[in-house]
């Protein structure tokens, strides 16, 4: 088995920092943040843009370029509503390191990120809903067919379509959180690649209590077969917990230093 | 439907490590296939071999060996000798004297000896050192400093004196450093951990994973091996994707097959036919299991597993 692949968050307009250092086409913060996620395991670093209406071409090939410039082609995911500017960061894209991820498609509203993903040779994160959270496992599985199956249509690898379950908040919906895990598991038993943002399960909790949550979540995850998760890998409990796991399910090899690598 | 043969090449390659200066340097490592597979992609550089002195000279040798260098007075005509045999591609010189439990020959006098056979012979040199890591960690250290500029082999920084020998061949005299552990997978990636923590370059390390002579133990060996290759390859682990040198010589040439003489053992044959076939199947052996160098000791042995790996690479 592959060794899990954790794509950093922290590029994101939702940090006012980020906002200001896009806006202002400012390398430094950018450059200093995807540093720290990289020195701290991440694999791809999601580059989140935000709506981006007006000048989104632009500012995600800046963005691409920026990065893959500084970090030795770093693999990227493109995050961002607007999909002339996923297209435009596509075309200046190297692919040495990965293929870029298309962030993200869903079974309604969104279902031609997957037309963009398989048109680029990318990946895609498909989001297993329609309009609106499924109800039940059932309905997830509907979501993902229907994705897998525009996927297939336009010529793609079914390991290309990354499925996200759709973490869910414990607190509100506690009861939800064995459904999703099985629903992983449901994934993986298909042969499937997974991903998600896995630290929404811990939104509203006290700032030191969620790095427990998040790395005791991830642990259930890869156990039931999770490939990947969008995190913050500045989590360090949550990347040492990804590490170990990662050992356990023999993805990669124990040495007494494996937390430093 | 017509059968479309699938490649099997993975995304990672080992390192290729560059041994030696100038005509007469080789180049191992640098495949992205597991070994001897030329059906799924080319392999850059053909595995490689070398002959083994040491320095206790004709004396150290078995009387079969001893027959090939005839004429030889001194190791450093060995040396030269040496490098004339066919199918050599470099030189290595165990300076088993310096064990502190054997010969406990001095620091001084043994590099004085690396150093003479290093001006008699042109070829890429891999030094071993005595096996003791106390004695080693002094040796290996002035053994890199002899050698600076020669690009060689420095075998082998262990767990207990990796910090010294690192730092001497790989960072202040820029030689190839051995990393070796005993047939340990977990201590193997380990040791490449530590010895690129302490600055040396990854490129610059050649990996002992450890051996035994076939038949001895000889399966851990080669499933260590074989997982390591998978590691390196299958999951790119750039912790694992240095070459292996294996010195076979030495853990052949020490079994009562091979060392047992005609006249105890009338039954089992001539005994240099049995030290050559020792040599030559624990040598394809851990080939096949991914060594990208093997280091053997009798002339015959060298010709036949580089006509071997001629044939298949």
């Amino acid at each position: 088995m592959a060794k899990f692949v954790t794509i950093g968050e922290r590029l994101s307009t939702t940090a006012p920092a980020v906002n200001k250092a896009f806006t202002a086409r400012d390398p430094e913060p950018i450059l200093k943040r995807a540093k720290q996620q990289l020195d701290a395991g991440a694999v791809y670093l999601d580059v989140n843009i935000g709506p981006a209406e007006t000048d989104g071409e632009d500012l995600m090939k800046w963005a691409v370029q920026l990065l893959q410039s500084e970090f030795d082609n770093v693999p990227l995911a493109l995050d961002t509503s607007n999909k002339k500017a996923i297209e435009a960061g596509i075309s200046v894209y190297n692919r040495s390191k990965g293929k870029p991820i298309v962030n993200s498609a869903d079974a309604a509203g969104r279902i031609e990120y997957v037309d963009l993903a398989a048109a680029n040779d990318a990946i895609v994160i498909a989001l297993c809903n329609g309009e609106g959270i499924a109800r039940d496992n059932d309905e997830r599985m509907m979501y993902l067919q229907t994705l897998l199956e525009r996927g297939m249509e336009h010529g793609m690898e079914e390991t290309d379509l990354w499925f996200d379950p759709l973490f869910l908040v414990v607190k509100g919906m506690q009861d939800k959180q064995m459904e999703i895990l099985e629903f992983i598991k449901m994934i993986s038993d298909m042969g499937l690649n997974s991903t998600g943002g896995l630290s929404n399960n811990s939104n509203g909790m006290p700032k030191h209590i969620r790095p427990i949550m998040d790395s005791a979540l991830v642990a259930m995850c890869m156990m039931q077969g999770l490939t990947s998760a969008i995190v913050n890998p500045n989590d360090l409990r949550l990347m040492e917990t990804i590490k170990s796991c990662d050992v356990f399910k023999n993805n990669t090899l124990y040495a007494d230093s494996y937390l430093e690598i | 439907m017509p059968f479309t043969a699938k490649s099997g090449k993975f995304n990672a390659k080992i390192n290729t490590v560059e041994i030696g200066t100038g005509d007469k340097a080789i180049k191992i490592g640098g495949e992205n296939v597991l070994p001897f597979y030329t059906f799924d992609d080319a392999i850059e550089n053909a595995p490689k071999v070398g002959i083994e002195i040491t320095d206790g000279g004709m004396e150290n040798e078995p009387e079969c060996i001893q027959a090939r260098y005839e004429g030889c007075a001194t190791v450093v005509d060995m040396a030269k000798k040496a490098v004339t045999f066919e199918g050599v591609d470099f030189l290595s010189l165990r300076l088993e004297g310096g064990d502190p439990n054997g010969k406990n020959r001095s620091t001084e006098e043994l590099i004085q000896l690396v150093k003479d056979v290093a001006d008699a012979v042109d070829v890429p040199l891999v030094v071993c050192g005595c096996k003791n890591v106390e004695k080693d960690a002094e040796l290996l250290d002035k053994a890199a400093a002899a050698l600076e500029g020669r690009n060689a082999v420095i075998l082998a920084a262990k767990e207990e004196n990796y910090k010294t020998i690192g730092a001497s061949a790989g960072l202040a005299y820029k030689q190839i450093v051995g990393a070796e552990s005993a047939v340990d997978i977990n201590l193997a990636k380990q040791l490449n951990v530590l010895l690129t923590q302490l600055g040396v370059d990854g490129k610059s390390i050649a990996m002992n994973v450890g051996t035994a002579a076939a038949g001895y133990g000889f399966e851990y060996v080669v499933s260590t091996m074989d997982r390591i290759k998978a590691a390196a390859l299958s999951q790119n682990d750039n912790t694992l994707q240095m070459p292996i040198i294996t010195p076979v010589a030495s853990e052949v040439w020490g079994v009562k097959e091979a060392v047992a003489s005609e006249a105890d053992m009338p039954e089992w044959g001539c005994q240099e036919a049995r030290g050559i076939d020792m040599e030559i199947e624990t040598a394809t052996a851990v080939l096949a299991s991914g060594s990208n160098a093997v280091i053997l000791r009798h002339p015959e042995s060298v010709k036949t597993i580089k006509t071997l790996i001629t044939e298949l690479v």
